[in-house]
């Protein structure tokens, strides 16, 4: 946890834009309570904003610029009561479905543990192992399998990876060739249900999970592929090596070997569709069921470790609680003082139908992908642009599925991509080589995102089918 | 004292996970338990009330986010806008960085007193939670420790930063039982990266010192 291992970066001389950027923070942060001290007259919007930009560009943590926002336009300028606002503070979590997150994230923590992710890559291989891009292709599946069970993309690109790349390199496959496949089929992670990133979005909007979670079946399983032949049509080109068939005994064996990891997907799926579990409940039941087959069935992990896991978990999800009572927070404030609404007549205002105006949402998430780590992005911009899209008579569950397939984009390209940052850590390459790496899958996905802000059917089509939503 | 502290921190916010866990997993099975028709065992379960126990989950997580998130400052998890601060030269880094932890501080001193102010007017009615019947002042004492804690750790971090130029880190690639060979070789921008220059100017300057000394 110390700096000793972090070499140094090479010093930089101050050109004179670095110079400016110095004070950028600074001046965002002094310039609208300045200029509301001084009495001019400036719409509150834009000092919140201005407010908020500056002080997330301080570097400060993302929960706590969030917070001093709300504080500083509490104490300065408005009349709402305090407590009222400070109530929420401390109410602004209790919800049963926002603790979902804690336990998904516990089971993703004892899933990554090795075993899983290991037979689902022997089933994997054995099932596409012999055609073009072999290994590389098994390593898409696979990470479709394990997104299937787990809700972080992360978590996905560790899991896979840290197992699927060396064994790739040993075979002759290029290293960039399988960080690139790896990095960008881990954003499958929150795609495939369950999902963090969508239990956050309907944290912020009051989405049901349920759907949202159903809805992201037919995408994820879309995108899977659109990768998959991404890898088989650049694996073919460049004639990378290809496994032996399998038999049809030995897919049999690995399918009943990784089974227990894949009952975990009827556990949630199952469970939320047939309504027999809550999300959060099924999110518990996955949290302990990983645990039994973790410790007790496949024995990767000692029962000694056990505290360890909880520990990390507890850290990781009282981090995003913590963003989560800030940003109920901050949201409760903008739509107090009309925000959205007043930005949404605005748009009507200009005429700016549908199209358009997804087109605008993406481009701005996908700018907001370049700074920030996903959860923080849904929590900051759903609220601000769900009851524009409601207005525009956008589908909630449609909307939701667009943005998260938007984070997985920004998680796949620098400066900040949590799953590139990974993928780096696994193959000791640098971000600049793995972004070259990424690129053929990234624009995939871009094509991706683009079909599904279009083509609203692909997301609702299965929840409409199975009768969950009109 | 600081020892006993930190252990305390991770012990109840690793019990609190799994207690969590485990109460939820008891109620969805005895939920289900109770509708088999077993005689004697269902009567018994039947008779169980487990009404309070997501109401109990509730406050459990709350007491654990508050609690975790000032374990969270002191383990560098609190994500950030760093693509600024960490391309901008060390001195002006430095002062950022020491700027954010101590509006750190300052917000979550002022949310404690706020807190602790709501405790003290809660706690002089006889407000009770909905299921558990657990008087509300209780419930909502987490909100001013975990606050005051949470400052705390932000002080200690920026003493520590201030000292040695050094913040914890949180490695994102790290799970644990997954062999893992070498930290990432850059900073992900998510949170702010330690300033090692000071810490090999620092070195240098003691070097220099010892030379120039007899």
């Amino acid at each position: 946890m110390s700096a000793a291992g972090l070499p140094q970066k090479p010093l930089q001389r101050m050109t004179p834009a670095l110079r400016a950027l110095v004070f950028l923070p600074a001046v965002l942060v002094l310039m609208p309570l300045g200029l509301f001290a001084l009495g001019v007259k400036i719409p509150i919007a834009a000092i919140i904003f201005l407010l908020l930009f500056g002080l997330m560009l301080t570097g400060m943590p993302v929960s706590i610029s969030l917070g001093l926002t709300v504080l500083a336009f509490l104490f300065l300028m408005t009349t709402v009561p305090i407590t009222s606002v400070a109530l929420k503070l401390f109410t602004g979590i209790e919800k049963f479905e926002i603790m979902a997150i804690p336990f998904f994230i516990l089971a993703g923590n004892f899933l990554t543990h090795g075993g899983v992710a290991r037979r689902m890559i022997d089933f994997a291989t054995a099932c596409v192992g012999h055609w073009h891009g072999g290994l590389a292709l098994a390593g898409v599946m696979a990470c479709a399998l394990f997104a299937a069970v787990s809700g972080s993309s992360p978590a996905t690109v560790v899991a896979i990876g840290s197992i699927i790349l060396p064994a790739m390199v040993k075979q002759g496959f290029p290293k960039r060739f399988g960080a690139g496949v790896i990095t960008t089929s881990g954003a499958l992670g929150i795609l495939i249900p369950p999902s963090i990133v969508m239990v956050m979005y309907s944290v912020a909007t009051n989405t049901s999970v349920g759907q949202l979670f159903i809805a992201g079946i037919i995408p994820g399983l879309v995108l899977a592929t659109m990768l998959g032949l991404t890898t088989w049509w650049r694996a073919r080109k460049s004639n990378y090596p290809r496994l032996p068939k399998a038999t049809w005994g030995e897919r049999v064996r690995t399918f009943r070997q990784s089974l227990w990891g894949l009952l975990l997907i009827l556990v949630v799926i199952g469970g939320i569709y047939s309504g027999l579990f809550t999300p959060t409940e099924a999110a518990a039941m996955s949290a302990v069921y990983a645990f039994v087959v973790a410790v007790f069935v496949y024995k990767d992990m000692p029962l000694r470790k056990v505290p360890k896991v909880l520990l990390d978990s507890a850290n990781m999800s009282a981090m995003l609680l913590y963003i989560i009572t800030n940003a109920v927070m901050f949201s409760f404030l903008i739509t107090n003082e009309q925000i959205p609404q007043a930005m949404a007549a605005w748009m009507l205002d200009r005429g700016l139908g549908v199209v358009s105006f997804l087109l605008v949402v993406n481009i701005l998430l996908l700018l907001a992908g370049n700074v920030m780590e996903p959860s923080s992005i849904v929590l900051i911009m759903a609220p601000i642009l769900f009851p524009i899209a409601m207005k525009l008579g956008i589908d909630p569950v449609h909307f939701g599925i667009m943005m998260t397939v938007n984070m997985e984009v920004g998680m796949c390209h620098p400066p900040v991509g949590l799953n590139l940052y990974v993928a780096s850590g696994i193959t000791k390459m640098g971000i600049t080589e793995l972004t070259i790496a990424v690129w053929p899958w990234l624009l995939t996905m871009l094509v991706f995102l683009a079909i599904v802000t279009y083509w609203p059917e692909l997301s609702l089509a299965l929840p409409r089918a199975l009768g969950m939503m009109r | 004292m600081l020892k006993f502290l930190d252990h305390l921190e991770e012990w109840l916010i690793a019990t609190l996970m799994g207690t969590a866990t485990f109460i939820i997993f008891v109620a969805v099975v005895h939920r289900y338990a109770a509708g088999l028709a077993i005689p004697y065992v269902q009567d018994w379960l039947l008779g169980i009330n487990v009404s309070w126990v997501q109401e109990l989950c509730i406050y459990m997580f709350i007491w654990m986010a508050k609690f975790g998130a000032a374990y969270g400052v002191r383990t560098g998890i609190h994500v950030g806008v760093d693509v600024l601060i960490n391309a901008l030269p060390p001195p002006a880094r430095r002062m950022y960085v020491l700027f954010g932890l101590f509006s750190g501080a300052v917000f979550t001193a002022v949310v404690g007193t706020l807190g602790a102010n709501y405790v003290w007017v809660i706690g002089h009615t006889d407000q009770v939670s909905a299921d558990l019947e657990m008087p509300l002042w209780l419930v909502y004492l987490c909100i001013p420790i975990g606050s005051y804690l949470m400052c705390f750790r932000f002080l200690q971090v920026a003493w520590t930063f201030n000292a040695t130029g050094e913040l914890p880190r949180h490695d994102a690639s790290f799970v644990e039982g997954v062999e893992k060979t070498a930290l990432p070789e850059q900073p992900d921008d998510l949170h702010p990266a330690p300033i090692v220059a000071t810490i090999v100017a620092k070195a240098a300057k003691a070097a220099k010192a010892a030379k120039g000394s007899p």
